[in-house]
């Protein structure tokens, strides 16, 4: 058994604000793509195991019905996957906002997921490999599912994720009914990694 | 008796951030508040120079800070330090009275510049 990996009070703390100042500066692409204001909430950075981590996912959705994009990133020894998951309720706005006319297709909903999870995937992923000096590569968005329930969503991944450090991020958007959940997961590895690379950042 | 600087933010790390980035020398006393509400109530006992305030906090965010330091009509100078960079973000605060607004990660050169520009920092002695 490895030792489970752990994160002190300042380890978290540090996390939380570099996710802090990347969500930031995510939100200020959205904001700029729909012409919104985006609601930033204080990011939440725990370790958790993948039965905890359904929890976790299964009170984002509420009642509704979700689509969401997987998007893996990796550089310096670090290995990650950001996914972002939509309450389908926000696409009607959503499309409000980028002018599609009448309603939306299946396709266009894809499409617009597709834009979203771009501006906002990748200038979170950026924002926190700018910081730690790391030059992350993404790779190409993935569906997981439109229209579905997130134990769907999971049950295709489950194999993917055992112990991960999750930093959760829920955005937002003011006098819009648009809401989505950003996950980034960090695998164990990569966390001990990190782990070294925030200590010059936590020296008083 | 030096005079005191006020830093509010949830984060430890930024709060240090924050104090490393004053002007080298500086002979001021630092002073750290983890939200609004405690930033209030130590504006109420003690003088500042300045108030250094993150908007995104637990409790009392910086925007509510704000509002109560203009309703109180509070005598402090506030320079908002936060990751928010949204254009609306940085018009809304200087509605509400702050004289500047610093993106983070925070940088010690556009600090001095700021604390120059309002008079609240005029050079260390000796240099």
């Amino acid at each position: 058994m490895n030792s489970p990996i752990q994160l002190t009070e300042d380890e978290r703390d540090c996390y939380q604000e570099i996710t802090n100042v990347a969500m930031g500066q995510a939100a200020d692409r959205l904001a700029r793509l729909l012409g919104v204001y985006v609601v930033l909430p204080v990011p939440n950075v725990n370790i958790i195991e993948v039965n905890e981590f359904k929890m976790t996912l299964k009170s984002l959705e509420g009642n509704s019905t979700v689509s969401a994009v997987c998007q893996g990133f990796i550089g310096a020894g670090i290995a990650g996957e950001a996914l972002l998951i939509f309450n389908d309720a926000s696409f009607n706005d959503i499309a409000k906002l980028l002018d599609y006319p009448g309603n939306l297709d299946r396709h266009e909903e894809l499409e617009m997921l597709m834009d979203v999870a771009n501006v906002l995937n990748g200038a979170c992923i950026q924002g926190i490999g700018g910081q730690l000096d790391i030059d992350f590569s993404q790779s190409h968005p993935v569906v997981l599912g439109q229209h579905c329930s997130v134990a769907e969503l999971l049950s295709q991944r489950e194999n993917h994720w055992q112990k991960t450090m999750a930093i959760e991020i829920n955005y937002t958007i003011e006098d819009h009914d648009i809401n989505c959940d950003l996950l980034l997961l960090f695998t164990e590895d990569s966390v001990l990694h990190m782990n070294r690379l925030i200590s010059f950042l936590l020296e008083d | 008796m030096p005079n005191k600087v006020l830093i509010c933010d949830d984060s430890n790390m930024a709060r240090k951030q924050m104090a490393r980035a004053l002007p080298d020398g500086w002979p001021v006393e630092v002073i750290f508040a983890k939200h609004g509400e405690e930033a209030l109530s130590l504006i109420k006992e003690h003088e500042f120079e300045v108030l250094f305030l993150d908007l995104t906090m637990p409790v009392m965010d910086g925007y509510t800070t704000l509002e109560n330091i203009r309703k109180d009509d509070l005598p402090i100078m506030v320079i908002v330090v936060s990751g928010d960079i949204q254009p609306e973000a940085q018009e809304r605060v200087k509605k509400l009275g702050a004289i500047d607004f610093v993106k983070k990660p925070v940088d010690q050169t556009r600090i001095t510049a700021i604390l120059t520009d309002y008079g609240i920092y005029r050079g260390t002695p000796n240099e």
